[in-house]
């Protein structure tokens, strides 16, 4: 008789190359900008350039703009605006690198335009934004939008292009209609490079947000810095940076956070075969 | 699960295969292939490398389209995919999608001939028992060793209970060991659901110790040279068969068929 | 797919699109349905297109442009390919700096940019800077990518052969780690040409970005000269960005995505 067992085998994770005990594990990365901060602090403590106040000053002077005087609401109107621009930007990314997928002879035609949309620096487009929807938050969403979408555009053609064929003829040997081959085939397929479009559409997101509120805006973390550097309030204006640099590094945060979430599977296979 | 009925399940007709037809590249694969597989038989087709039995295989399962020549499929002319129909891939692992588990992956095709969601969940569990895997539904694909994946595969080609079984290959990318243990598993399965299977190989002992008969190519452009009825009884095991005198014979008989320098 | 098709739908098609979107645009303009106060016609663009290729200005603000993308480029791809060569080579040097460059990787460059003014008014090394802030970051992710690729095997045979020292780095480490190299450029390329936009248009530099914030400021009779820079702009990024896509696709060949993509193609057909 043949042996037909039922136990699982688990491939074992490969031994890493650096064997680093407990303690050693969390310090290593944490000893480097734990060292920069430091010396910020020490070399700005008695600085008597304008330019560069002392660090304990810069972070009184954020929690008393940020949180006392209110400056807050600058923050919410730019993370809302940036949500927006930027769900809406990526939805069409996927949408259209799916249609372009789908239709060859569309994906060829409209070629040299996507491209062209792809390369061009969305900055460029920010006064034409104004020209055409005024001041307000709906040039900034829409610019936002505009932006966002050609990384996340091309990189879902891309990923769905990249799937292998094998998987195609199962999809037609198992009669996966339409709809589902999509559902379960190309999108989860596609889905860490699409992830990938996402990222790189979110680093332009946040520029064009802050572009948007540093031109003829009245409202925004940018509008707050630029307002800041006109005063000569120095100080001000450092909070605005630290307080988007931690907007940047947050978000940049979540979305590795919630790509880890959604692409588990993908993370765990490659940590067991590699990549 | 068709009514007994003796039948002809697969009917292959001057089947004929030319890639790139019309162009400085043409490339005549297959010349004149014919053959009929009976229902509940276990035909295998050989051959010398790059004899056109994949080709064969996509043609006869409707993942590629003949340039001349008839498949005929349950006595309908098959043009694409047909639903009775299963197929097994060499490559499990790129087969097999990576993002579902064990359990979705063989759901997948149920889900798709809108089986109830009630049924699906029992029939997943069959077919994972029928190939000896229990226990593996909520683990993923790459969580299990090769053999092991070419088990899902399998499970999930019958799960929806399949006429006809194509299998290219299937157990080329596993070590020797565990191929015995899938030649068994396949024969098993073969005896207990009643299916009819149509396995491309490369090994002539295997195909010697699965199959009814024996379809021999040549090589490209190929032809069918011979087709070798396989007498050794239902009870196969792989000690004693291996070693009787009948398969020693037949593979005597193959291998001049099959070698290159033969002809 | 016969090839007369094939030629048709390659050659023909792109372009032909081109025109119809250029002629649709021209058409809404001058049916009234995209007011003039905010879109101005094609026609009326590529006039001004015309007429600012004539001019010296045109020329000049893609000089500044390409001037300080250039040596924002240059400087982080010496600076990129020394830290991340250094950083990839030692495990622990990788991992502590690894988590300082994610960190800064994650702060807009913009955000500085206010700062980088006051200190350095509006010019070119204000722009390079910037550049160099934003370009550095992927790009010495891309090169360590590109050197932890490289295979073993590889550089075992190459000390076997008693190639060592620079010039292993040139012959063999270079070669083997360039489509990230490649790729690396290409992004860093891309954030380049942005932030120098950026520096224009927010910081007043001199350059395309300037030019376009000006021709909208003087109201809607500029309008066409200011689409006409955006054009100009977008064929820059053409040029820049794809002169590195061609590179990246032919070093990139044996990849497998790129294998796939061509087998898909193929399999179309089947």
């Amino acid at each position: 008789m043949s042996r037909l067992t039922t136990s699982a085998v688990r491939v074992s994770r490969p031994s890493s190359a650096i064997r680093l005990k407990g303690i050693g594990r969390v310090l290593t990365p944490l000893w480097l900008p734990v060292l920069l901060l430091v010396a910020w602090w020490a070399l700005s403590a008695r600085s008597t350039s304008p330019f560069f106040p002392p660090l304990p000053d810069i972070l009184v002077e954020t929690w008393n703009q940020w949180v006392v005087f209110g400056a807050w609401t600058n923050a919410v109107s730019s993370v809302q605006n940036l949500l927006i621009g930027y769900v809406a930007g990526v939805l069409i990314g996927v949408i259209g690198g799916s249609l372009l997928w789908r239709l060859r002879l569309l994906r060829t035609a409209t070629n040299p335009i996507i491209y062209f949309l792809y390369v061009l620096p969305a900055p460029a487009l920010l006064p034409a934004m104004i020209a055409i929807f005024g001041i307000g938050d709906m040039r900034k969403i829409a610019l936002i939008a505009l932006g966002a979408i050609w990384p996340t555009l091309l990189n879902t053609l891309d990923g769905m292009r990249g799937i292998d064929a094998v998987k195609f003829d199962t999809a037609r040997a198992l009669r996966l209609g339409g709809w589902r081959r999509y559902f379960s085939l190309v999108l989860p397929g596609a889905a860490p490079q699409i992830a990938a479009g996402m990222r790189a559409s979110l680093t332009v997101g946040i520029i064009l947000v802050v572009v948007s509120e540093m031109v003829a805006s009245n409202s925004g973390i940018g509008y707050f810095i630029l307002q800041a550097q006109a005063e000569f309030a120095i100080k001000k204006m450092w909070t605005g940076i630290l307080v988007l640099a931690i907007l940047g590094t947050v978000l940049n945060y979540l979305f590795m956070f919630a790509e880890r979430l959604v692409l588990r599977w993908y993370y765990r296979s490659r940590a067991l075969h590699g990549a | 699960m068709s009514l007994t009925q003796t039948g002809t399940v697969l009917a292959v007709d001057g089947l004929r295969k030319i890639y790139n037809e019309g162009t400085d590249q043409a490339n005549l694969a297959i010349d004149d292939v014919s053959f009929h597989v009976d229902r509940g038989e276990f035909v295998c087709i050989v051959g010398p490398s790059g004899a056109g039995k994949t080709t064969l295989l996509r043609c006869i399962s409707g993942l590629a389209q003949a340039s001349a020549g008839s498949v005929m499929f349950e006595g309908r002319r098959l043009t694409s995919v047909p639903d009775e129909l299963g197929l097994v891939f060499q490559d499990y692992s790129r087969s097999l999608y990576p993002w579902f588990t064990n359990a979705k992956n063989i759901a997948l095709p149920l889900a798709a001939r809108r089986v109830p969601k009630a049924e699906r969940a029992a029939r997943v569990d069959e077919s994972l028992r029928s190939v000896g895997l229990a226990h593996v539904g909520k683990m993923y694909p790459w969580e299990l060793s090769g053999g092991m994946q070419q088990r899902v595969a399998i499970a999930r080609s019958l799960s929806y209970r399949p006429e006809l079984l194509l299998m290219d290959e299937p157990f080329a990318s596993v070590d020797a060991q565990t191929r015995f243990d899938l030649e068994d598993l396949i024969l098993r399965v073969r005896r207990e659901l009643g299916i009819t299977v149509v396995l491309v190989t490369h090994d002539i002992d295997e195909a010697i110790y699965l199959s009814d008969r024996v379809v021999v190519l040549s090589k490209n452009p190929s032809v069918v040279k011979e087709i070798v009825p396989v007498e050794l009884g239902n009870e196969r095991s792989q000690v004693q068969t291996r070693s009787s005198e009948e398969f020693l014979a037949l593979r005597n008989h193959l291998l001049s068929l099959v070698m290159p320098h033969e002809k | 797919m016969s090839t007369r098709r094939g030629l048709w739908t390659a050659w023909v098609l792109p372009p032909l699109t081109v025109l119809i979107v250029l002629l649709f645009w021209e058409a809404v303009t001058r049916a009234g349905v995209v007011s003039p106060l905010q879109f101005p016609r094609m026609s009326d663009t590529l006039v001004a297109l015309w007429h600012e290729f004539g001019s010296s200005r045109l020329w000049g603000a893609v000089g500044a442009t390409l001037l300080g993308w250039a040596i924002g480029m240059a400087i982080t791809v010496v600076l990129g390919v020394a830290v991340g060569t250094a950083l990839a080579v030692n495990p622990f040097a990788l991992r502590s700096a690894a988590p300082v460059i994610e960190i800064f990787k994650a702060i807009p460059a913009i955000a500085i940019l206010p700062l980088v003014i006051l200190v350095a008014g509006a010019t070119l090394p204000m722009k390079v800077f910037l550049i160099c802030f934003a370009a550095f970051w992927p790009f010495v992710i891309q090169v360590i990518y590109g050197v932890q690729s490289m295979d073993q095997v590889v550089l075992d045979t190459s000390r076997a052969l008693g190639v060592r020292g620079i010039r292993r780095f040139l012959s063999v480490s270079i070669p083997s780690a360039s489509p990230y190299l490649v790729t690396g450029m290409r992004i860093a390329s891309a954030q380049a040409l942005i932030l120098a936009v950026v520096a224009e248009i927010v910081g007043g530099a001199e350059g395309i970005g300037r030019n376009i914030l000006l021709a909208e400021n003087s109201g809607t009779s500029a309008y066409p000269t200011m689409y006409a820079y955006i054009l100009v702009a977008g064929l820059l990024g053409i040029v820049l960005t794809g002169a590195f896509f061609l590179m990246e696709r032919r070093l990139m060949h044996w990849h497998e995505s790129q294998r796939n993509i061509r087998a898909s193609n193929r399999a179309v057909g089947a």
